[in-house]
């Protein structure tokens, strides 16, 4: 698609054929979401090209690619169209524009699958490092159901070319923006329009008691958590706050993460990147955290449960479990993986996180996940809706 | 006579050539100090199981991250100053500071390698810097050792630092007299300093033999220069010669420097060198992987670590946030700084004056 003009008008002619399949049963569209979302696992090019654009290694982006698909299950899409919209729809023709970050690959997918599920249309604004993921669900959605395709439109432009901001995203009914916080921020300042953010957030796991015995197996299932996306999304777990004997699952956790580098290798990294990584490190360290493991996982073992920033690159600290209304910082933690501990959802909740669940599921959310706490479908057709937290069984 | 005091009383017997300088067995002792008189630094060596008696070679001292300043006092013994890093986000507590509990070792390495590779004809030169004065910065290693050029080693010496940057009507006005005496001068000041002349579009010819010293690279730059770009602009604006203009790669947290060595190597009739930082005997780099702190391949990209005695008063083996490359075999270049590390350097010296 070239130039402002013929994308405004694909986007246009995408409102207009969102509003007939508005009315279409919704579980026939679910499924075709999950047909779709089964051949575009199954995409050529998405497995020849994101690992290099979104620097992460073929095997990472291989189970991200699968998991994303997973979350496209047709019985929980038609499950969640019915517990939010029943059978509201869009009162007219509308339109939700994604502007989204290029931290974790496949972010279209499940944005389209939910503007679709919501009878809108939708605009996908891929992120710089990865372009193939929404152009390839878009393709796999034509193949299934052309009329659905027909409701998408899938674009890209350079972050901060206000020009097509101007031209392109001002006549969304709601423009969902994610990425860095200055990013966000930025953009929403320069619309008019309903702008629904997701910032900078990130994860964090509780260790109690009574998981001891399985040690390992959380262990391995963290590591699992940290290795998805390279440990680059909201959901990464970044700390790990263990109730008894934290030096040990510590060690544990570094041989974990050792171990499923082998399954899921890190992906390639500039050396100011490593250097960075090592500059953080070695902060670390000289203000009193023991270091273990290296350059396939870090863990940093420290005495204090006060948080410290992330070095990233597959590093997790490793902290005695305290009061976690004391110590998590309020609004910026979006997942809590829990074993072998009761945790009280009410102060999560009111803590903003927006998702509890046991480790190894902490990277799996399903697609009815109210990222920010916000339900997926209400807030994407601007309709009233409580926050919410998502307690997932074990 | 205290330690530090005998390793200056080395250094300006040694001078900034001396090959014969005994690095290793002062890298021990000095080692041997601050591990006696360093509480946090000793703190950090038992955390890592490092004694006196597990180390026996200089790159076995252990480094700290250049992040420890911000942290903690590392001086060995009540400080003679205070010398705090540059910078203009994080604020007071986000910033290096570094005690030197002897301001003559300082001193002496910073006069002693300045000589080498600013003045190897032994000229003493009027000097203008720009820069604050030490009256107001005196926390700035950078000035307080421009400071002791001034006085021992110019003629005279000028500061035409300001609130905005750099007197440029004063400077203008004193580079106008001293191109019109055709004296030689002795310029210096950081990159960004130079590159507001530049901006000025002002030009000059100044005397023969003038020379320029420029440190900080292209922080704080409106429009940073690449270093040919720089050395054209220092012959377009002032009419100093490439080989009279002499890069310096400082850090508050040490007491040495590195200098290109293009004006040394051109009056030792080594023209056709390699523009490279080049370190006294009593400052040495490391190249390591960031990953394993190993020293990386000759000539690949890595950590720098340095290793300088003049230190002695503080820590002498500091882990940077700088990366660089080996080049020949007594030089490095910077290559930039890791991502995401705190902006600092000279160069922001003199956006610290804004108000």
């Amino acid at each position: 698609m070239s130039g402002f003009g013929d994308l405004a008008r694909a986007i246009e002619a995408a409102r207009q054929a969102a509003a007939a399949t508005a009315r279409r049963p919704r579980r026939e569209v679910a499924r075709a979401l999950a047909r779709a979302a089964a051949r575009w696992r199954r995409d050529g090019e998405l497995s020849r090209r994101l690992p290099q654009d979104a620097r992460l290694s073929p095997a990472v982006v291989s189970a991200g690619v699968d998991a994303t698909a997973q979350a496209l299950d047709a019985d929980a899409m038609a499950a969640l169209v019915e517990r939010e919209l029943g059978s509201e729809r869009p009162v007219r023709p509308w339109l939700v524009a994604h502007v989204l970050a290029s931290n974790v690959p496949a972010l279209a997918v499940p944005a389209i699958a939910l503007g679709c599920l919501a009878g809108a249309a939708v605009l996908v604004k891929s992120g710089r490092a990865d372009r193939v993921s929404g152009p390839a669900f878009r393709r796999a959605l034509e193949a299934e159901d052309g009329d659905l395709a027909a409701t998408v439109v899938t674009a890209y432009w350079a972050g901060g070319d206000v020009q097509a901001e101007r031209a392109l995203l001002a006549h969304a009914d709601v423009v969902v923006v994610t990425g860095r916080d200055a990013t966000v921020d930025a953009i929403a300042r320069r619309l008019d329009t309903r702008v629904i953010t997701h910032g900078e957030r990130t994860s964090v796991a509780v260790i109690g008691r009574d998981a001891v015995t399985e040690a390992d197996s959380i262990a391995r299932a963290l590591a699992e958590d940290v290795a998805l996306h390279d440990q680059r999304g909201c959901l990464s777990p970044v700390a790990v706050y263990v109730e008894r004997d934290a030096d040990e699952f510590a060690e544990r956790l570094a041989a974990a993460l050792d171990a499923v580098a082998i399954a899921l290798p890190p992906g390639p990294l500039e050396p100011d990147e490593r250097a960075a990584h090592r500059a953080a490190v070695a902060e670390a360290e000289w203000t009193g955290a023991t270091v273990l493991g290296g350059p396939r996982g870090t863990v940093l073992v420290d005495a204090s449960s006060r948080p410290r920033p992330s070095p990233g690159r597959r590093t997790l600290w490793v902290k005695p479990l305290s009061s976690l209304a004391d110590v998590l910082p309020a609004g910026r933690i979006e997942c809590v993986g829990v074993a072998g501990a009761v945790i009280d959802p009410v102060m999560l909740g009111r803590l903003g996180v927006s998702r509890v669940c046991a480790p190894g599921r902490m990277q799996r959310p399903p697609l009815a996940w109210p990222r920010g706490q916000l339900a997926p479908l209400r807030t994407l057709l601007a309709l009233p809706a409580e926050p919410r937290l998502e307690v997932e069984s074990a | 006579m205290s330690l530090e005091g005998q390793l200056a009383t080395a250094i300006r017997a040694a001078g900034a050539a001396g090959d014969s300088f005994p690095f290793e067995a002062w890298a021990l002792h000095v080692f041997a100090h601050q591990l006696a008189h360093n509480p946090p630094y000793r703190a950090f060596c038992e955390r890592r199981g490092v004694t006196l008696d597990t180390v026996e070679r200089w790159d076995q001292v252990p480094p700290v991250p250049t992040a420890a300043f911000r942290h903690a006092d590392l001086s060995c013994g009540p400080p003679e100053a205070v010398f705090q890093t540059s910078g203009t986000t994080g604020g007071a507590e986000q910033r290096g500071r570094h005690g030197v509990p002897c301001l003559d070792l300082y001193r002496a390495s910073a006069l002693v390698t300045f000589e080498r590779f600013l003045l190897p004809d032994a000229a003493r030169l009027p000097a203008i810097f720009l820069l604050p004065p030490p009256s107001e910065r005196p926390d700035s290693s950078l000035v307080r050792m421009c400071a002791w050029v001034g006085e021992e080693l110019s003629s005279e010496a000028e500061w035409f630092g300001s609130p905005a940057g750099v007197d440029m009507p004063r400077l203008l006005a004193r580079l106008r007299e001293l191109e019109t005496a055709g004296d030689a001068v002795l310029i210096a000041g950081p990159t960004a300093g130079f590159s507001q002349l530049f901006e000025s579009g002002a030009a000059f010819r100044l005397g023969p033999g003038s020379r320029l010293m420029d440190t900080g690279g292209a922080k704080g730059t409106a429009r940073p220069l690449s270093r040919a770009g720089f050395v054209r602009a220092c012959w377009t604006h002032l009419g100093i010669a490439g080989y009279f203009c002499v890069n310096e790669y400082g850090m508050t947290e040490l007491c040495s420097q590195r200098y290109e060595s293009v004006l040394c190597d051109r009056f030792a009739g080594r023209s056709l060198e390699a523009r490279r930082l080049v370190a006294p005997p009593w400052l040495r780099t490391r190249v390591l992987d960031p990953d394993t702190l190993e020293p990386v391949d000759a000539g690949a990209v890595g950590l720098l670590c340095h290793h300088d005695l003049a230190n002695a008063g503080s820590v002498s083996a500091v882990l940077t946030e700088d990366l660089g490359r080996a080049v020949g075999g007594d030089g490095i270049e910077v290559i930039g700084r890791v991502r995401g590390a705190p902006p600092r350097g000279c160069g922001l010296l003199l956006a610290d004056l804004a108000p």
